[in-house]
């Protein structure tokens, strides 16, 4: 197998490709992620993140005391659609509104589908 | 088949009561009932249950405690299932996944070999345009033979609400210690953690009482003033897609660390783990490592897991390249090979702050990965434009997830966390006495 050092295992973003983009004056977190993949698996970043942060922070790239990872997105831990269709009322109803209002028909008649 | 000493072994036969049948790949193995389905694998030698997205190497367990994705298998016709937080049952059906073709004669693996100096996908045959065409084509299916499930699903749907007092997130040192601290102080607190009870136990302190395991808190909203969390799929055994949400008046985040990847060359080997995932699995009790384990880490707390696995242990910039073919086979040092078939990797655990960041709490550097920033009791910053003027709760963070600090230290932070709360919380009914009498 070729040698191979990896940052992100999910999209097989390597060292050498990060230094490729670093090559290509893509020097901060999110430029990174977006020419490589970096971070973009299954795992989220979980595993790459900090080295990458490290990486940038060593080679004088980023300012340790401002550097930020990249936007932490739910869903953070598994959750099937079947889990977040199967809320009654639907998971993001209004808690102070009457949901049950949605389901009359002749409601449901006037308003826009959502 | 080759007969190879196996990597790990049962510490005791399966009773009858215990013992079920799996089945992966047509293989049918035995298995203890509750064991993590990636210890059923690893235990038959099973390293690589799928293929990478761009060179096609082959990847397995690594984590081993539902962190990192590499396990992932089909299982029961449903894709994308992590091994390591699926506890077996009688039955199972288990399937490799991104791989193409009969097991053993996929023809991608040599992706690897051409592409030696890597791929740019901003550059490799962008032109002409056919050609680009045909490449993005080829390239897409590579990524992902992502077959569908066999059938929709029919797991019935549940959901829960829960207004606890203090909702702790995590129950590792940190957060147990909180729980029990507020369960003295009379106040009401949930605790949900994702990993099963079984591995909880394994470590020291008593388990909270109001404990929702194996359940992952997976986003903060804010704006909504919830907390959603929900079973890992095919994780239960009645299969039901439970999901829980949660309207807390005060949250801890003691998520705890978890581990950054090591930049050393081959580090995705099939047989290369999480030295604290592979501590955590044999703590469990029922298997045991039967194959030599190398350790690579620095400082004090890779030498603890090295101690605790019985391994030898080198510092990461001692080790050259990791090597083996499709399973690890050694260590490449400056000056000799070391043959090994585990390697763990032991890097300083760098904090889980993505539910902080999406709770609008602050983040620093710390070296390792990013912590989240508190005041001397717990209570989270705020980072700038976070949403967190508009949550109903105050958010509290403690442990590990404010960087690196070890059980111990982890312990006395969920004491002083919860203490911090017990006080807001006596404050907040002397200032709405009436407001108290009514709850």
């Amino acid at each position: 197998m070729t040698d191979r050092v990896f940052l992100c295992r999910c999209e097989d973003v390597t060292l050498s490709e990060i230094d490729h983009a670093i090559d290509e004056d893509l020097t901060s977190v999110e430029e990174i992620k977006r020419y490589t993949g970096l971070g973009t698996g299954p795992c989220q970043g979980r595993e790459c993140i900090g080295p990458l942060a490290c990486l940038l922070v060593r080679r004088g790239l980023a300012d340790p005391s401002t550097i930020q990872p990249f936007t932490a997105r739910p869903p953070a831990e598994p959750v099937t659609f079947g889990a977040l269709a199967g809320t009654q009322p639907p998971f993001f109803a209004d808690s102070s509104a009457d949901w049950t209002v949605h389901r009359d028909p002749d409601t449901a008649a006037e308003e826009p589908d959502p | 088949m080759r007969k190879v000493r196996p990597l790990f072994e049962l510490r005791a036969p399966i009773a009858d009561s215990d013992a079920v049948t799996i089945e992966y790949g047509g293989q049918t193995l035995h298995a203890l009932a509750g064991e993590p389905l990636s210890s059923a694998l690893l235990r038959a030698g099973i390293l690589a249950t799928t293929r990478s997205p761009k060179y096609r190497r082959p990847r397995g367990p690594y984590c081993l405690r539902g962190e990192c994705g590499s396990c992932q298998v089909r299982i029961d016709g449903e894709p994308n299932i992590r091994a390591c937080t699926t506890p077996v049952r009688d039955g199972l059906k288990v399937e490799a996944q991104n791989q193409w073709g009969p097991a053993g004669l996929d023809p991608t693996p040599i992706v690897d070999s051409l592409f030696r100096d890597g791929i740019d996908h901003h550059h490799l045959v962008v032109r002409p345009r056919l050609a680009n065409a045909v490449m993005q084509r080829v390239a897409r299916t590579m990524t992902g033979f992502g077959v569908l499930p066999d059938a929709a699903s029919t797991a019935p749907a549940t959901s829960h609400e829960h207004r606890p007092q203090v909702l702790i997130v995590g129950s590792g040192s940190a957060g147990r210690a909180a729980a029990c601290a507020l369960e003295r102080a009379g106040i009401e607190a949930l605790t949900i953690d994702r990993l099963d009870r079984r591995t909880l136990e394994t470590s020291p302190g008593a388990l909270p009482a109001g404990l929702l395991s194996g359940v992952g808190v997976f986003a903060a909203y804010p704006q909504e003033g919830l907390w959603a969390a929900a079973a890992a799929p095919l994780s239960t055994a009645a299969g039901d897609l439970a999901l829980h949400i949660i309207r807390p008046q005060h949250v801890i985040l003691a998520v705890g660390g978890r581990e950054p990847m090591l930049p050393i060359a081959n580090n995705d080997l099939p047989g290369v783990v999480s030295a604290r995932g592979l501590v955590h699995l044999l703590r469990r009790g029922e298997v045991r490592a039967a194959a030599p384990v190398i350790v690579i880490g620095d400082g004090d707390h890779a030498e603890a897991l090295a101690q605790e696995l019985g391994a030898q242990r080198f510092a990461s910039d001692e080790v050259r390249r990791i090597t083996g073919g499709d399973t690890v086979d050694g260590v490449e040092l400056a000056d000799r090979r070391v043959p090994c078939r585990l390697v763990a990797l032991a890097p300083t655990p760098a904090p889980v702050h993505e539910l902080a960041a999406q709770a609008g709490g602050r983040l620093r550097f710390d070296g390792h990965g990013f912590a989240v920033v508190t005041d001397d009791v717990g209570r989270v910053e705020s980072s700038e434009g976070g949403a967190r003027e508009a949550a109903p709760w105050t958010l509290w963070a403690c442990g590990d997830v404010r960087g690196w600090r070890g059980p111990a230290a982890s312990a006395a932070d969920g004491e002083t966390t919860a203490a911090a709360i017990g006080a807001t919380i006596r404050a907040e009914l002397e200032r709405a006495p009436s407001a108290g009498a009514e709850r």
